[in-house]
């Protein structure tokens, strides 16, 4: 029996790796994100507010994995992250783990931190003595900002703010 | 003549007339089998759950199928409304109102009942006991994939409250407990009228 040449194995692993690689809902998810801002580089402090789960999920050839990240923001509307929030969150087994949020607000898990058993059951953001607690549980998503997506509206609570615009705490 | 050969020519016209009558037959059956197409006046009439009973089997949905995140979208076949999920009116928002509506309980109704009609009507038929029949307990019982995992097990308070809806007996204190934990406040400057189903 002839022997197929060594190339046509290779040939046909990267054809694999070519179709995993073309997720076509995948790379319009990531091109729905838009680039970079300016004078915002790569790194703990870029895309607040943004789905990081998206990227973050560990693919081959993809930034390193989070299990759970988000963002914080002062208020709903306000563009200016929450510096040094505590989000606190207790998943389906009981386990629980906090994170602390950066200059843009932004926090991040990696599974090497903290692999929740989902659902997520609590959430809360809190602050010296302000605070709010999350009103449902989080059935699968690792992005806050899959969800929280601004404005406000029927089918988004709008970004995570730990106070509203008024001054007030969230319910 | 001996017992095997009087039996033989009735064998051989049995043979003879399998291989030349009986094909015609069968495709004449199959053809009109073929034709057999429902009348067009014909209508399915499906059998649902108590609606009335239902509010508390929502609220039960809401706080643990409907979150933005899988049901409380409107990417979902099975779409959930309600007060800490996704809203039925544009002007509505999460906690605004602070209770699920009345005409979001209907939605969600519409849309449990909606799904599968005949498997809904043939649980509804044997007072709910078969209720893996419907792919939304399947799925939230692990049974078939479902990308929010197992959500309810036999027996436990979930699962109670949502069979126990369709074999018409609706456990409303199983529901109750696993229902969202407080009614939250209304948000400051909202209004806060709250118009719970039914």
């Amino acid at each position: 029996m002839k022997q197929m040449p060594r190339w046509v194995g290779s040939f046909k692993g990267l054809a694999l790796l070519g179709l995993i690689a073309c997720d076509p809902v995948h790379s319009n998810d990531i091109a729905a994100l838009g680039g970079e801002a300016p004078g915002v580089s790569k790194g703990p402090m870029h895309r607040p507010g943004q789905p990081c789960t998206v990227c973050h999920d560990g693919a081959i050839g993809d930034p390193p994995a989070f299990s759970v990240a988000g963002t914080v923001f002062e208020t709903p509307s306000s563009a200016q992250g929450a510096d040094g929030v505590t989000v606190t969150m207790v998943d389906s087994s009981g386990s629980s783990h906090s994170a602390t949020t950066n200059a843009a607000g932004n926090f991040y898990l990696t599974p090497q931190n903290w692999t929740p058993v989902y659902p997520i059951l609590s959430v809360t953001v809190a602050a010296g003595d302000v605070g709010a607690i999350m009103h449902s549980q989080i059935s699968w998503s690792g992005s806050c900002g899959w969800c929280h997506v601004k404005p406000a509206g029927p089918s988004s609570p709008g970004h995570v703010s730990l106070m509203l615009d008024d001054g007030g705490t969230p319910p | 003549m001996s017992e095997q050969e009087r039996h033989r020519p009735s064998r051989r016209r049995l043979t003879s007339m399998n291989e030349k009558t009986c094909p015609p037959i069968v495709l004449a059956a199959l053809l009109l089998l073929g034709c057999d197409v429902p009348s067009s006046t014909a209508q399915f009439t499906e059998q649902v759950p108590d609606r009335a009973s239902f509010p508390d089997v929502a609220q039960a949905m809401v706080a643990h199928c409907g979150t933005l995140d899988c049901h409380g979208t409107p990417y979902r076949n099975m779409r959930i409304y309600g007060n800490t999920g996704l809203r039925w009116l544009a002007t509505d928002q999460t906690l605004n109102p602070p209770c699920t509506t009345s005409a979001e309980v209907d939605q969600d109704f519409d849309s449990v009942v909606g799904f599968e009609p005949e498997a809904m009507s043939a649980v509804v038929a044997q007072h709910g006991a078969n209720p893996d029949l419907l792919t939304m307990v399947r799925k939230a019982r692990g049974i078939e994939s479902h990308k929010g995992g197992t959500v309810m097990k036999p027996g436990d308070d979930l699962d109670t409250c949502i069979t126990s809806w369709l074999a018409d007996n609706t456990q409303t204190s199983a529901c109750q407990r696993v229902g969202p934990a407080t009614t939250p406040p209304p948000l400051p400057g909202t209004e806060p009228a709250c118009e719970p189903g039914p």
